[in-house]
């Protein structure tokens, strides 16, 4: 019975914690312009991330190393330090989107400017890693952030033509008002906020940090297998929502207001209240699962003490990092610049810079070294491998796509 | 280093034979109770010193120590540290080497350990709820 609550509870907190402030932010624009056209690209992103998160998981299970370590051996400090780098940096840019957005929900619930939010939000993420245990902090955001089935309920209630919809994602064709080249961007972009590399990060240092045994490996994988494909039909719903509402009335999103504009529409004033708690929760856990991904990238490299299972003091160069990083995010958001749009270009460069984390990922799975008896069956090595094509063709895209359609505009 | 002759074949060993790009660098070491001291950024060999003639039937080189700090800089950038900026493990305390290098000491009392020790100190330790196990 203990270990039945324990999975519902792992996928439920699975299917919460898979939707940021990226997910939101890009199916809304991407429903409001492309309908359902680009649904297929969350079935292949939520694929994707259950591989290789699941792998990420097995890894650390079976040898107690977390991915970052696991990079740096095997791809020594140089290009380690490169990959460092272009993940780190990527992370700190999805950390300040992440903060931004949940001052943009504070802002929609209270009426005060999100610039006055942003500090608070900040001091709440650090106080959340300094002082609560990890299992809490994980599991009370991941619940919370299960009320944005309010974005299911909602297209549910805004009685749509479900026959055009359902059209629209298994004929995908790009909308007369839009080029190919903008339907790619967009699509690649839909691909990096589904398999952002942090998740990967984090997921692999939870599993240390949650000291997961060989054992563990069912509950992670039916926590993986379940909830993130769950976690991929919110995504669906969101972009439903703004295929709907939006897409008729010719708005392009650009706010979060549009984003749960819909939600407005279709469910009224309570399902408001329930996206806002929503979107405050899942922006809120991505924020906390960023920050510590920074912290433990870094730790991971150098080989520092890391790990929220450890007091503060004892991991004093992981705790420092997280406090800069958070800082820094605090400083560019202080410039006023738009979380939206930050959002918009983190999705983008995580995809360029996915295959810098799998490729390390698929060659540590398959080492006996580590892995003794679990190493990748063949089966997964096959989807692994198509993945890793997929990714590189998404990586090298993404920037000319990017300059060809001025960013998607 | 510059030989006249082909060296010798490597003699027997008994036990595991490491290979140091494989087995050492870059792996993460712990110290006796577990936690994390640093990652082995490079290696010191006591041996003849670069380019000078190696005498037949000279000593084979030892690892003395296991290096970290600076040196991961100029191992990346190229270059190399002055010998008095290097932190050194000693070999000696090193207990085991499996998918990590275990050492049979407290990280405590390591030279290597001075910089988290220092933020630990200095800053860490001093905010509020710093000492505060989560457990």
């Amino acid at each position: 019975m203990k270990r039945l609550l324990g999975v519902a509870l792992g996928v439920l907190t699975a299917i919460g914690g898979f939707v940021d402030i990226g997910d939101l932010v890009t199916n809304a624009v991407v429903g409001s312009r492309f309908g359902m056209s680009l649904v297929w690209v969350v079935v292949v992103g939520v694929v994707g991330i259950c591989l290789f998160a699941n792998m990420s998981g097995r890894v650390a299970a079976a040898s107690g190393r977390a991915t970052f370590e696991v990079i740096r051996e095997r791809l020594g400090p140089r290009a380690g330090l490169a990959n460092l780098s272009a993940s780190f940096l990527i992370n700190l840019m999805t950390v300040t989107a992440e903060i931004g957005g949940v001052a943009l929900a504070l802002q929609l619930a209270s009426s005060v400017h999100y610039l006055l939010w942003i500090p608070v939000a900040a001091l709440a993420v650090w106080l959340v890693i300094w002082r609560v245990k990890f299992s809490i902090m994980e599991n009370v955001t991941g619940l919370l952030g299960l009320t944005l089935i309010v974005f299911a309920v909602a297209l549910f209630l805004l009685k749509p033509d479900w026959g055009s919809l359902a059209g629209q994602a298994l004929a995908p064709a790009v909308p007369a008002e839009e080029t190919a080249p903008t339907y790619w961007y967009y699509a690649i972009a839909l691909f990096g906020a589904a398999m952002t590399p942090y998740e990967v990060f984090f997921f692999s240092s939870g599993a240390v940090e949650e000291g997961w045994k060989v054992k563990d490996l069912v509950q992670s994988r039916i926590n993986v297998l379940v909830g993130f494909p769950l976690g991929g039909l919110l995504s669906v719903a969101i972009a439903g929502c703004a295929a709907v509402v939006l897409l008729p009335a010719g708005i392009a999103v650009t706010s979060l207001s549009q984003v749960i504009l819909p939600v407005a529409e279709g469910a009224g004033k309570l399902g408001l209240a329930f996206v806002l708690v929503g979107v405050m929760a899942a922006t809120f856990g991505a924020a906390l699962e960023t920050t510590l991904s920074s912290g433990y990238t870094l730790a991971q490299f150098f080989g520092w003490s890391w790990g929220k299972f450890r007091s503060p003091a004892q991991a004093a160069r992981f705790h420092l990092a997280m406090i800069i990083c958070l800082l820094v995010g605090l400083a560019v958001l202080a410039t006023g610049v738009d979380p939206v749009l930050v959002t918009e270009y983190s999705v983008v460069f995580s995809a360029i810079a996915l295959p810098l984390t799998y490729l390390p990922i698929l060659i540590v799975a398959n080492d006996p070294q580590y892995m003794g008896e679990h190493v990748n069956g063949r089966p997964v090595n096959v989807m692994a491998m198509i993945y890793l094509v997929i990714i590189l063709v998404a990586s090298l895209a993404a920037i000319p796509l990017m300059i060809v359609t001025g960013a998607g505009s | 280093m510059k030989t006249d002759r082909p060296l010798a074949p490597v003699p027997p060993t008994a036990g595991r034979t490491l290979d140091a790009q494989l087995h050492l660098m870059d792996r993460q070491v712990l110290d006796h109770d577990g936690v994390p001291v640093t990652t082995v950024d490079d290696l010191e060999l006591n041996g003849p010193e670069l380019d000078t003639n190696i005498p037949p039937g000279a000593p084979a080189p030892v690892l003395t120590a296991l290096l970290t700090g600076p040196v991961l800089g100029t191992r990346i950038f190229g270059g190399r540290p002055p010998s008095t900026r290097l932190i050194r493990i000693p070999w000696e305390d090193v207990a085991d080497v499996g998918i990590v290098i275990r050492l049979g000491v407290s990280g405590e009392n390591l030279d290597a350990g001075w910089v988290e020790r220092w933020i630990r100190d200095k800053i860490i330790a001093r905010i509020p709820g710093g000492r505060h196990d989560p457990r």
